[in-house]
């Protein structure tokens, strides 16, 4: 199971990109098998100052451990993969 | 029209400042490690919370909260407390200690938003953000996109109007500001913190190098950390010549020398007493002192090369009680090895008990040894600062100071001090037909005649003796004496 959170800012481009690439990768490597939070900074400034966030976006892999942080508007996938320690082999049809 | 400016309460920041930082705008504080650039950053705060009640925030992008709260706390600047009461407000921007990597274009808006929300919250007049060269080494293989982020952050700062700090990292002393060229865009105002290794001594100073549109005191100036007022600085450059310089006379303790400087030492006057070991000029020292009887004055001995128990053993000898004086509170001892702390340290140090006991001399035994607690640049600037501060004061002040050779000759610390001081005593030896001699001569006495002769000088149970001049002699400045035939 993975669990995620990220964080973006409102509508920025950036922001956008990085939904839109995690929801693929989320939908096509794994399965369904996730947790992810989408935390709006202009919403909810807390949570960012509670996690220290200074980038966005910043995705965090909470699960499975080590945590680990990504930033950027993550627009290329197999370094994200990398990243998120998701093998790219693992594509669902 | 010049900027207005808000006052730090940092110990003479003010002063060389001409008034405090430019109000509402970010000044560039860079050092190298080790340079108190964050120190300087807290502090700023802290006199704003406990002097103006200016609430502030701290930024960190370097060390971790929980470190600065407790380093901070050998300061007695309670932060705990004052963050529960809203005054100071940490944003915690330090890494973590998880792995971060970058995949495409991101940008610091959340750092932003977190600033922007902590000001307004607590209503902060001060800012600091320390340093902004770790957030390049946080993103290091962003700095492109870093760079255009951090000029944003100057738009939100200049935007909340709060006055503002920003430290950032250098890597030689003299040489580009910054590390990482955050100047660039930060170039209104900057001070520059130093911490330069000079034969073997630290010596810190902080300069202010630009505040736009308005001014300031020039060049380095020498600061000292001190475990209770933290950053302290010595304004060498805002010191001028702008004393009171009194017609007043006031006794040498010694008649004799008195009428070789026509009347005595002017009040508020800086003399020096140059000579070898052994040659009395701790004598000087002792009738200088014991000549506050004459008006009931005050005296603060600095004494840096003998104890308590061999001054006070040593003046008993000349007939001159030190007890006495001690217990009636005219005179105060203080004996400290000039090694144990830093000149600057010893200045801030005289300045406090100048404060407390108001003396109305002073007298410095001896500077020589005092000089070895820095370099020699270090030094001429403590002289300065120190001597302007006695002017300031009106204090008169007696230094002694050692020359290397037993007959004539002069030492270094006489080449720095000799042209600030107002009178110069030389104390020489002179062989004369296998026998060593004492004379004394006064080189010099501004705003006044005084005696031309090199005279015999004797050390009794009395005392200081001041004889005849030595006639028919000539070379005991030169250490060379020799007899010549009177026509």
């Amino acid at each position: 199971m993975h669990v995620f959170q990220l964080f973006i800012n409102g509508h920025s481009l950036n922001s956008i990109e990085a939904v839109d690439t995690l929801l693929k990768i989320c939908k096509e490597n794994l399965d369904g098998n996730y947790k992810l939070e989408i935390i709006d900074i202009q919403k909810n400034p807390d949570k960012a100052e509670e996690a220290g966030i200074i980038a966005i976006p910043t995705l965090i892999r909470m699960e499975p451990a080590p945590v680990n942080r990504i930033i950027g508007a993550l627009n290329v996938r197999s370094r994200v993969l990398a990243g998120l320690g998701i093998s790219s082999m693992h594509v669902t049809a | 029209m010049q900027l207005k400016k808000l006052e730090t309460g940092i110990a003479s920041f003010d002063h060389i400042s001409h008034g405090g930082l430019p109000i509402g705008r970010t000044t560039l504080v860079a050092g190298s490690s080790g340079s108190a650039k964050t120190l300087f950053g807290a502090q700023f705060l802290a006199m704003g919370i406990m002097l103006f009640d200016q609430p502030g925030v701290f930024v960190t992008f370097e060390e971790q909260v929980d470190d600065i709260r407790e380093n901070l706390k050998s300061f007695n600047w309670d932060i705990d407390t004052w963050e529960k009461e809203g005054k100071w407000t940490f944003v915690d921007a330090a890494p973590k200690e998880e792995i971060i990597i970058a995949v495409g274009d991101f940008d610091l808006s959340a750092f932003r938003i977190r600033l922007e929300r902590a000001v307004e919250k607590n209503k902060a007049q001060r800012v600091v953000i320390d340093s902004i060269g770790s957030i390049f080494t946080q993103f290091h293989e962003e700095t492109h996109a870093i760079r255009r982020e951090l000029i944003q952050v100057a738009l939100t700062l200049s935007r909340l109007g709060a006055t503002s700090i920003i430290t950032a990292e250098r890597l030689e002393e003299y040489g580009k500001i910054t590390r990482f060229g955050v100047e660039e865009f930060l170039t209104d105002n900057v001070v520059i913190l130093r911490n330069v290794l000079n034969n073997e001594k630290r010596r810190r100073t902080i300069e202010i190098l630009k505040f736009r549109g308005s001014n300031h005191e020039k060049g380095e100036n020498p600061f000292s950390i001190n475990p209770e007022k933290s950053i302290v600085i010595i304004p060498l450059s805002a010191m001028n010549l702008q004393h009171i310089s009194s017609n007043e006379r006031v006794t040498s303790g010694i008649p004799a020398l008195d009428e070789m400087l026509s009347g005595g030492f002017y009040k508020g006057s800086i003399n020096l007493v140059s000579g070898a070991i052994g040659a009395g000029k701790t004598l000087l020292v002792a009738n200088f002192i014991k000549g506050i009887r004459e008006r009931n004055e005050r005296c603060l001995l600095m004494a840096f090369e003998e104890s308590h128990q061999q001054l006070y053993r040593n003046a008993d000898s000349w007939g001159i009680d030190f007890k006495e004086l001690e217990d009636e509170g005219l005179l105060k001892v203080i004996c400290v090895y000039p090694e144990i702390s830093s000149l600057e340290d010893h200045f801030i140090n005289i300045q406090d008990i100048v404060k407390t006991f108001k003396p109305d001399r002073i007298a410095i035994d001896s500077l020589s040894a005092l000089s070895r607690a820095s370099s020699d640049k270090g030094f001429r600037e403590f002289i300065i600062a120190f001597t302007s501060y006695l002017k300031h004061h009106e204090i008169t002040g007696m230094f002694t100071s050692n020359t290397p050779l037993l007959a004539g000759g002069t030492s270094d610390t006489e080449g720095n001090i000799s042209p600030i001081t107002d009178s110069i005593i030389l104390l020489r030896y002179v062989e004369m037909s296998g026998e060593m001699q004492r004379s004394i001569a006064v080189l010099k006495m501004r705003g006044s005649r005084h005696d031309s002769a090199i005279r015999k000088f004797t050390i009794t149970d009395e005392g200081a003796n001041i004889g005849k001049h030595f006639e028919g002699i000539s070379g005991i400045l030169t250490g060379n004496p020799m007899l010549i035939k009177l026509e």
